[in-house]
């Protein structure tokens, strides 16, 4: 049978974070067109599109025409918010094997940051209304505030405490001080962690994503084809979802399990692999809790284990597991699922400069959207599905 | 200000008019469950057949957050399992951030922002 399995072929990332004067349509242009340069790839090419707006929006099927793209076989716009990355790699490629395209562009644009307001208000409540305005009248205004309290329950439960969590903020951002593309590269400390000022009990400011804009494309296109382009093929060699659709109600594990639990396996399992054969995991980061429960969920430690796990000397460029190399949406910037997904491309790829871990045979990818309703999981590696020891 | 403004729309206009008279409506089917007010369906066994019927107003602490704002104030978040089964998501209000823990007992009490806006239901301990 013929090997019609897919790899990631480009990357185009614009600058990041407090970038003016371009709107989210314009980002994503930029990100694709860098990625299929990136891949030694033309325009013409393009045979698939897969769009993700954020808070911004403005990211969608015009950007067919913005690319002067012709003929697509595969054109749409998607949202499960922090999956959705993760989840257009696993279209893309399930497009590719199916034969229905060939190579597919995947991109993520946001442009929430205005140089005359906050970034608390680049992502703050939108008009008191019907059930939602229900929620912000409450007090219950923000994302911060719904994952504050899905990581007390964990606390509670488990014991977890923001010591922990502490050492997940400063084990990234000694990550970040290696990258040249993070926003925030200053030394941290777990003092300076414990000083950040609250904003959402137990979420100090260092506990909580940055507000980036800018753009993240990768190409797709079948591992035959990437193996004569331009950059090293990084093979798509497992995938999973997971949608918990837990109820508001009695008995229900929020915050204590998300679906990670399910997509992290399903994925590992497609690949033939197990979690200790991971060498770099990229999981997706909007709190440091995040952090905690997709490790646990994914099975690197035991649950309710994770705040310890992670306290232990084990993150940070000399830490035992090699996670958020980046940086991440801590420290880097906040690209939703393509913060994790691009710097997993480049430690892959071997590219990753002064944060390149020497072993990255099979990195791991999450993502997750929604308040832990969403999650992605993606395998990828420098090696085909046939054979990993040799390329 | 204890609570902010809210406005109505179709699908929370019977829900506020059960706070105006002080009640947190949910909805109970023929088996007896109870499911949150916005569902479509029972979240038990998926009936449609569905009586909205005023909670007890008794609750259970299942998280809490604290909630910083500009100027000081702190607001005590929380997901407070409601006795009938569904959860609620509010704020607690006359209280200590240290008195409201997990399994802490509640009331529901509602509050309004100004005559102009529709009453929100909050916890207070019991």
């Amino acid at each position: 049978m013929a090997d019609r399995s897919a790899a990631i072929a480009g990357l185009g990332m614009t600058d990041l974070g407090k970038v003016y004067g371009r709107t989210a349509a314009q980002f994503a242009g930029d990100a694709v067109r860098l990625a299929v340069a990136d891949a030694g790839l033309e325009l013409g090419d393009v045979d698939g599109l897969l769009t993700s707006a954020g808070v911004s929006g403005g990211v969608g099927l015009a950007l067919q025409r913005d690319l002067g793209l012709r003929d697509l076989r595969l054109l749409s716009e998607m949202q499960s918010y922090g999956s959705t990355a993760g989840q257009m790699v696993q279209y893309a490629s399930l497009a590719i094997g199916a034969g229905m395209a060939e190579t597919v562009a995947c991109v993520f644009a946001d442009a929430p940051l205005r140089q005359d307001t906050s970034t608390g208000a680049a992502y703050g409540a939108r008009g008191a209304v019907g059930w939602r305005g229900l929620l912000g009248a409450a007090g219950i205004r923000d994302t911060n505030s719904m994952y504050a309290l899905a990581a007390q329950r964990h606390m509670d439960t488990y014991g977890t405490t923001n010591d922990q969590l502490g050492h997940i903020a400063v084990g990234q951002r000694a990550w970040a001080e290696l990258n040249p593309r993070a926003q925030m590269r200053t030394p941290m400390t777990l003092e300076d962690y414990h000083a950040s000022r609250w904003i959402v009990e137990p979420f100090h400011l260092l506990d909580c994503c940055l507000v980036s804009n800018g753009g993240i494309a990768v190409v797709v296109t079948s591992a035959e084809r990437a193996a004569s382009l331009a950059r090293p093929p990084v093979h798509v060699l497992g995938w999973g979802q997971a949608h918990p659709g837990h109820a508001q109600r009695r008995h229900e594990d929020f915050g204590l399990v998300s679906g990670a639990a399910r997509s992290g396996p399903a994925a590992l399992a497609m690949a033939g692999l197990t979690v200790s054969d991971v060498d770099v995991v990229e999981l997706y980061d909007c709190y440091t809790f995040t952090v905690v429960i997709t490790l646990e969920d994914y099975g690197f430690c035991p649950k309710g284990e994770g705040g310890r796990f992670v306290a232990d000397g084990t993150l940070g460029p000399d830490g035992k597991l090699k996670v958020n190399t980046g940086g991440g949406q801590l420290s880097s910037s906040y690209m939703w699922g393509m913060t994790p997904l691009s710097e997993a491309v480049l430690q892959a790829r071997g590219e990753a400069g002064r944060r390149q871990v020497p072993e990255h045979d099979v990195v791991l990818v999450s993502g997750n959207g929604g308040v832990l309703d969403h999650h992605s999981t993606l395998v990828l590696s420098p090696h085909g599905p046939a054979g990993r020891s040799s390329s | 200000m204890t609570v902010g403004p809210v406005r109505r729309d179709e699908a929370t206009a019977a829900f506020f008019d059960g706070t105006a008279r002080g009640e947190l409506l949910l909805f109970r089917c023929p088996a007896g469950h109870f499911s949150p007010p916005y569902s479509q369906q029972c979240d038990t066994c998926a009936s449609v057949d569905l009586t909205a019927v005023a909670a007890s107003g008794g609750a259970s602490v299942v998280s809490r957050s604290v909630a910083h704002r500009r100027g000081g104030h702190r607001d005590i978040l929380v997901v407070a399992e409601l006795d009938e089964g569904p959860w609620w998501w509010s704020k607690v209000i006359d209280v200590e951030p240290e008195q409201v823990v997990a399994g802490a007992r509640l009331t529901v009490v509602v509050e309004r922002a100004d005559e102009e806006s529709e009453a929100v239901p909050v916890f207070r301990l019991a």
